[in-house]
């Protein structure tokens, strides 16, 4: 008997072993295989299906899945990841950046990519500044090849914050195969050479198919198989695509997102959305009395940010701060204890008797007034069609009007709002830069104050639309740029807050977001709240390729 | 035969009218392709970058008004409508082919079978004047008739895709079916098509229904279908021959004109079954102010009109003696 039940718990345990091994997962295991993931992300357009990485209108479907950088910045948190570039080193003086390239790497026509292909690529875009997306060429100077896998960039200026564009947002192509096209800027590209984790199938009008490399430099990945980016006209019919389960992966608006998507599948429908950049109200600081600091103040004092963002925005995008950083996403950059000193939350009573210190008297119609009787009306325009920031604005007008300020609204197509904002012909506009944000602070709030990139009224600024002229802020913005060292970015970055939070010389808002949906049936390795490892908007560009490259079937 | 000498010359003014005003009225609208390009640029203006994309795009040269105008013209009759801005760098030409045969596939089918339908409904009902028919379904299609489109289709989607999974709630064909010619892509066309040309003729029939009904009873009251009547003609043959060929007149003109803006799409129900026709095209085209794709697809409409209705001039006077007596 005893020797009969040794042999039963011996039998036990092997059983339970198995089970074990079964059961728990192992690390190194391989993830599954295959698969076929559908992109919901409306465009409004139908595809042209051209694949060339250096044209605005196309870009964003061909850099990242089939376009690689020689390094990728995660834009919610700044953490860099080496793609062709296996290291790079800044000199000492932030003017000369030094890349190695990867070896191993193979563009999906068999032929290996060298580092001539990314010295080729940069001076392609300097010889077809058309090509130049980015505007790298207005820092650099030179770039060279050194050696067999080194690539010698030399700026004209200390060019830090720099990397982000040159490494993470340039698009490195084939020599063999671009040196070949007469009319780089006019090329269509129908059939794509990259170093990517996919190339593009059979491309039709309606539908991208994306095949997986299996010869990709990253061993064993992608995960999946096959990826679909059907075009989509119009937002509603891709909220149905999405909500009823037949696309995977959103970067959709959806008004009442919990009824009309999770709800239809509570265990698998998800979405996050991590705020990126800022929804201001900008301020043409060339005009009186938006020139008067304590106007802008009574301004930033009189509109209730919480409720622009509930009523407005349904609460997907969050209030906006004073001091120019978006917050929960850049949290480790904000400096709460001056924000907290200045503390702008809607407070009509400090509005006001701010309006009166700057010499204005509240008129019959509740309206304030400057001396001459001329009233405190502003027009702010906008960009039609942009439904939920128009809502946002009549909150603010209903706020600035409890004040005794008057704004009145005016729509206009996308690009001549655009166009007036780059030339200054405007009072107040509502809205976000025109420039994409980068993966600190700094893009943006450069972007917005940096008086180099204003320009005069009537000419073409390409940031700080409101004309925000001031050498202390300038200098910042440069010694920025000039270092490397993280805790005296963080100082510097604390120094323009106070400007932000003192100065106004535009006020955020809201924050918008990245509208990003996902499905976890049948599919994991999404990016979340807790483990952000990309912007996860199939619009974010290069982003959508690290995703693409983590998810797997389950 | 100076009944159509007419009709032809009436074509060419018309023609050339529409022709010169597509040229004036984009040039009229705030903005412009250099505003667009400023734009994609993020206003980071290179004046090379810029420079070259305009000579890419063939705008924004030094010609006058006038020299533009001639060249507008001379290119027309090459066929060569420019570089799309919005589509850049194809072609207005290949931008257009990208959504035309679903435009015309689906649109043009919709109107024919709604216009064959209808007036075939019209026709019995006129003559059963008061019968069953007659009761039900000119009434219940002038109450479809006047649903917006879009609603219809919301709707259809709703049950027949969302609730009843019959049909694919979007696209013109499934990214699953490679799109070379074979039975199982030409079936997954048809099956994309259903919903979409089912809400088109349900929202368009009610009209050929109630006019050619009307016509009908007008035309049957006339002496000479008496003397049909009288004569011991068979039914099939009055109706058809003495009675709907009559009542039929006036109808073609407004069918002329219905084919021809099938060219424009119809955008509302494009838009809401994501069907890739020219009317989401023109919408994009305005937004983008792609001007070479707006003006192409205002000519090719305008041309589309002006093509079926003269068609039906020449129909008429076929159909109608008098039309040619009276020239």
């Amino acid at each position: 008997m005893r020797r009969r039940r040794a042999l039963t718990i011996a039998l036990f345990a092997v059983l339970a072993l198995t089970v074990a091994a079964c059961g728990t997962t192992n690390p190194t295991a391989q993830l599954k295989e295959g698969g076929t993931i559908t992109i919901d992300n409306e465009s409004g357009t139908l595809w042209t299906c051209g694949f060339n990485p250096f044209n605005a209108n196309v870009n964003s479907f061909a850099f990242g899945p089939v376009y690689e950088p020689l390094v990728y910045n995660n834009l919610l948190n700044g953490k860099t990841t080496p793609m062709l570039a296996s290291s790079y080193k800044w000199s000492s003086d932030s003017k000369t950046l030094t890349f190695t390239t990867r070896s191993g790497v193979k563009w999906t026509d068999g032929q290996p990519f060298t580092a001539a292909d990314v010295v080729y690529t940069f001076k392609l875009m300097k010889t077809n500044s058309a090509l130049d997306l980015q505007s790298v060429w207005t820092v650099l100077s030179d770039v060279t090849q050194q050696g067999s896998d080194q690539v010698v960039m030399t700026f004209t200026t200390p060019a830090v914050p720099y990397f982000y564009y040159i490494a993470g947002q340039v698009a490195i192509v084939p020599e063999h195969i671009w040196s070949q096209i007469k009319d780089p800027v006019g090329e269509n590209m129908p059939k794509p050479i990259g170093t990517g984790p996919f190339t593009v199938g059979d491309c039709t009008p309606q539908n991208i198919p994306y095949l997986r490399n299996p010869n990709y430099w990253q061993a064993g990945l992608p995960h999946i198989a096959k990826v679909n980016y059907p075009a989509f006209l119009d937002n509603d019919p891709a909220n149905a695509y999405l909500a009823s389960g037949q696309a995977q992966w959103g970067g959709q608006f959806i008004p009442n997102i919990d009824t009309y998507y999770v709800a239809k599948d509570k265990d698998h429908h998800h979405y996050w959305f991590p705020p990126i950049q800022n929804v201001n109200l900008f301020l043409n600081l060339t005009l009186k009395p938006l020139d008067d600091k304590l106007v802008r103040q009574a301004l930033a004092y009189g509109i209730d940010r919480p409720k622009v963002s509930k009523i407005g925005e349904y609460g997907y995008q969050p209030a906006g701060s004073q001091t120019g950083i978006v917050i929960p996403t850049f949290n480790d950059w904000y400096d709460s204890s001056q924000a907290a000193k200045y503390d702008y939350k809607f407070n009509p009573a400090k509005a006001q008797s701010l309006l009166q210190q700057a010499g204005f008297t509240k008129g019959s119609d509740g309206i304030f007034k400057d001396s001459a009787g001329k009233r405190l009306s502003f027009t702010v325009i906008s960009i039609s069609g942009y439904t939920d920031w128009t809502a946002s604005l009549q909150v603010v007008r209903d706020n600035l009007k409890e004040i005794g300020v008057e704004i009145k609204e005016q729509d206009l197509s996308h690009d001549d709002y655009f166009n007036k904002l780059f030339l200054g012909q405007f009072q107040m506009g509502y809205g976000s830069l025109s420039n994409s944000p980068g993966p600190n602070p700094y893009y943006e709030l450069r972007n917005t104050l940096y008086s180099q990139t204003s320009a005069a009224i009537g000419q073409t600024a390409s940031g700080d639309y409101g004309r925000w002229t001031d050498p202390a802020t300038d200098r910042l913005i440069e010694q920025f740029g000039a270092t490397t060292s993280t805790a005296e970015q963080h100082n510097i970055m604390k120094q323009i807050q106070g400007i932000m939070l003192e100065q106004v010389p535009v006020i955020p808002v809201t924050e918008s977001v990245a509208w990003y949906q996902y499905s976890t049936k049948g599919f994991g390795g999404w990016p979340t709240r807790d483990d952000p490892y990309a912007a996860p908007a199939p619009w974010n560009i290069p982003d959508w390729e690290q995703v693409l490259l983590r998810v797997h079937a389950t | 035969m100076t009944y159509l000498l007419r009709r032809l010359e009436f074509f060419v003014v018309t023609l050339w009218a529409a022709l010169t005003l597509n040229f004036i009225l984009p040039r009229l609208l705030p903005g412009g392709p250099e505003v667009a390009l400023r734009t994609r640029f993020h206003g980071r203006v290179n004046p090379a970058a810029i420079k070259s994309l305009e000579v890419a795009l063939g705008v924004n040269n030094n010609d006058s008004p006038f020299q533009q105008y001639l060249s507008y013209l001379g290119n027309l009759l090459h066929g060569d409508f420019g570089v799309s801005i919005g589509f850049f760098p194809k072609h207005v030409v290949d931008v257009i082919m990208l959504a035309l045969p679903w435009t015309v596939g689906l649109v043009g089918m919709a109107t024919v079978i709604a216009f064959v339908l209808g007036t075939l409904i019209g026709i019995v009902s006129a003559w059963r004047r008061g019968g069953v028919l007659d009761s039900v379904l000119p009434s219940i299609f002038v109450v479809t008739s006047a649903f917006p489109y879009f609603w219809i289709g919301l709707i259809c989607i709703y049950v027949f895709s969302i609730t009843l999974g019959w049909f694919p709630q979007a696209f013109g064909s499934s990214s699953e079916v490679s799109s070379e010619w074979s039975w199982t892509y030409i079936s997954d066309v048809l099956v994309h098509s259903i919903l979409p040309a089912f809400t088109i003729v349900l929202t368009s029939i009610g009209g050929w229904v109630l006019t050619m009904r009307n016509n009908m009873i007008t035309t049957l009251a006339e002496d000479y279908v008496k003397m049909a009547r009288a004569k011991g003609l068979s039914p099939a043959r009055i109706m058809f021959h003495y009675a709907a060929r009559n009542a039929i007149l006036p109808n073609l003109v407004g069918f002329a004109m219905s084919l021809g803006f099938v060219i424009s799409g119809a955008l509302l129900v494009e838009i809401v079954f994501n069907y890739p026709g020219l009317g989401t095209f023109l919408r994009q085209a305005v937004n983008n102010e792609d001007f070479p794709l707006m003006q192409s697809l205002f000519l090719l409409i305008t041309l589309a009109v002006l093509l079926a209705v003269t068609a039906a001039d020449f129909l008429t006077a076929w159909l109608d003696p008098r039309t040619r007596e009276r020239a």
